[in-house]
């Protein structure tokens, strides 16, 4: 049967009823949700990059320092690594960030020549370093960017390096890096005998036992050989790693702040609300309605607010995401892909975020005396 | 003797930190299936007495009782207006975005019945009054008696035991007024229900067969 009222409907007429103010509202909690799905996306899409690089190389483990601004470890640590059982390769490296030219600055690793990190390039052309020698292989994207290719010579802090090799990486975080001998990018950094991490691939799990807790094991195991060093997982390390956590509190740091704006303008369109229909939540009282329903009512507004500027963010941050990964600068690191996961969190934070701005205007809404509420004009 | 259906003590009402006295001692009894008209002047305190009857407010000192059970006390006022209480206003008080009919589903949202009982009831009442023909108008696509039919099919919606009316013919022309009374009239005789008229209209009062008149917050004599 036509017209029948149910209580959704009501709520949907009262937000419908001051459009204009909804679609402000929306698009406000829709900017400031996008710019969370933007923001956290990119740092998502950072993290599997670098998760990538681990998995693409077999490394198991990465052995650092304990604490998190002190991060060069001693590089004769790799011997006792090698001579632990459990340990079948253990290779040392450095990253960086340098300014390779005025406009381009690129991840820069530090490998040894016969690191096992090499298995998971794919060399382009030229050929491998060797160690010693002021040599360097561009990942191809940045051989691009740079118009460098084999045989040419790169200058870097003002040392004249020759480009041996152009390779393909796993990760994005290596095809837009350089790669050069541990010993020069240790000169280059001024960590003469310093590495950043050791990669430690795993002997194979022995039989009966499950890799994870082969895993937990050679963890215990490396960290009772060095006890000022940690042992971490290599997804952990994927996720955790100082660049990522950057790159995570900084897009957590700023969704929350344009969240926050966007709770505070739900909270002032219910609170408007509330204000201008004082008589009619009167008359509903007055009617029969309870004090519950009244800010059932109140607070599925602000929900269906919240949700409605979720579903908006989620259409803007997509669309954000599609043009960094349209743009060349950021093209090799963010995807266009919006996890689904990433997609409930979204929708949960917005439809939380519509809840909260809603429960004060809610709570004053239920808590009307309806004669006031009834002579308020 | 049986006992009444509403039955008001030594109710008082002060507002403003008790400066402003609109009640002062009122006691009264109302049959069930009686009809009643409250006059006086305004300001009177007429109104306020409404309020307390229909569980809107609570007195300042004194009680309300509905079946001997204390409103606000023995019985939820929520539950008292949901189940057996329905108001008509002089202002109709519509929901402007809301159609007829969904304007009379509206209190049934209180209630758990389901979306199809409560707009064949809608339609039922409507029909009863009149307005089959006008049930998916908005209020500002009714005439002011129209929207009052709609008022009076909205307080029927949860088949109330006691129907309460503050001033249902202060916004309407004569003719209107007389057909919103027949109205009235009709369901209070029709369904037995207690109908109280809050009114200034002497005719309106003395088509109650019952009326008392409050001055200053008293009950007149």
């Amino acid at each position: 049967m036509a017209y029948q009222l149910s209580f959704s409907g009501f709520v949907w007429r009262n937000l419908w009823r001051r459009r204009l103010r909804t679609l402000l509202t929306l698009c406000g909690i829709g900017v400031a949700i996008g710019a969370f799905v933007g923001l956290v996306g990119f740092s998502s899409a950072f993290e599997q990059a670098w998760l990538r690089i681990y998995t693409s190389s077999g490394t198991d483990i990465a052995v650092i320092q304990r604490t998190f601004l002190n991060t060069s470890v001693d590089e004769s640590v790799g011997a006792k690594l090698r001579a632990l059982p459990v340990v079948a390769q253990a290779t040392p490296m450095i990253y960086n960030v340098m300014d390779l030219t005025p406009d381009v600055n690129a991840l820069a690793y530090g490998w040894k020549a016969d690191s096992y990190e090499f298995e998971s390039l794919h060399i382009l052309s030229g050929r491998r370093f060797s160690d010693g020698k002021p040599e360097v292989m561009l990942g191809d994207l940045l051989a691009e960017d740079l118009k460098k290719k084999p045989g040419d010579t790169l200058e870097i802090q003002d040392s004249p390096f020759k480009v041996v090799g152009v390779y393909h990486g796993g990760s994005a975080l290596e095809a837009d890096a350089v790669i050069m001998p541990l010993d020069q990018l240790q000169q280059l950094s001024s960590l003469q005998g310093k590495v950043s991490t050791f990669h430690v691939r795993l002997r194979p799990t022995p039989p009966g036992e499950s890799p994870e807790q082969y895993l937990k094991y050679a963890q215990a195991q490396i960290e009772a050989s060095l006890p000022t060093l940690r042992a971490v997982p290599a997804a952990e390390r994927a996720s955790n790693n100082e660049f990522v956590r950057l790159a995570h509190a900084s897009a957590w740091g700023t969704s929350s702040i344009a969240l926050l704006i966007g709770i505070l303008g739900i909270a002032n369109t219910m609170a408007m609300s509330v204000f201008e229909r004082t008589r009619e939540l009167g008359i509903l009282r007055a009617l029969g309605w309870k004090r519950w329903q009244v800010l059932m009512l109140i607070q599925m507004e602000a929900a269906v607010l919240g949700l409605g500027g979720g579903l908006l963010g989620i259409a803007l941050g997509w669309c954000a995401l599609h043009v960094l990964a349209a743009l060349p600068q950021t093209a090799s690191i963010v995807s266009a892909h919006v996890a689904l996961p990433l997609l409930a969190e979204t929708l949960g934070i917005a439809l939380l975020a519509g809840l909260i701005a809603g429960a004060v205007p809610a709570w004053r809404g239920a808590q009307l005396s309806p004669v006031e509420a009834l002579r308020c004009d | 003797m049986t006992s009444p259906l509403l039955e008001v003590r030594s109710a008082c009402k002060s507002y403003d930190e008790g400066r402003i006295e609109a009640l002062r001692g009122v006691d009264l009894s109302i049959a069930a299936g009686e009809y009643m008209a409250i006059s006086g002047a305004s300001g009177s305190g007429k109104s306020t007495l409404l309020h307390l009857l229909g569980g809107l407010d609570r007195p300042t000192s004194g009680e309300v009782l509905f079946r001997n059970s204390g409103l606000g006390s023995a019985m939820d006022l929520d539950t008292y207006r949901s189940s057996y209480v329905g108001f008509i206003f002089q202002a109709f008080h519509l929901m402007p975005t809301l159609r007829a009919i969904e304007n009379v589903q509206l209190p049934m949202l209180s209630l758990s019945r389901s979306r199809f009982d409560r707009a064949a009831r809608a339609r039922e009442l409507l029909s009863e009054l009149g307005l089959e023909h006008r049930m998916e108008q908005y209020p500002n696509q009714l005439s002011a008696g129209e929207r009052q039919r709609v008022a009076i099919a909205r307080a029927l919606a949860n088949d109330p035991q006691i129907l309460l009316a503050d001033e249902p013919t202060g916004n309407l022309d004569s003719v209107t007024s007389a057909r919103i009374m027949e109205i009235l009239t009709g369901i209070h005789m029709r369904r037995g229900m207690t109908l109280v008229v809050v009114t200034h209209d002497n005719a309106i009062a003395d088509s109650a067969a019952r009326q008392i008149r409050i001055r200053d917050g008293k009950v007149e004599a």
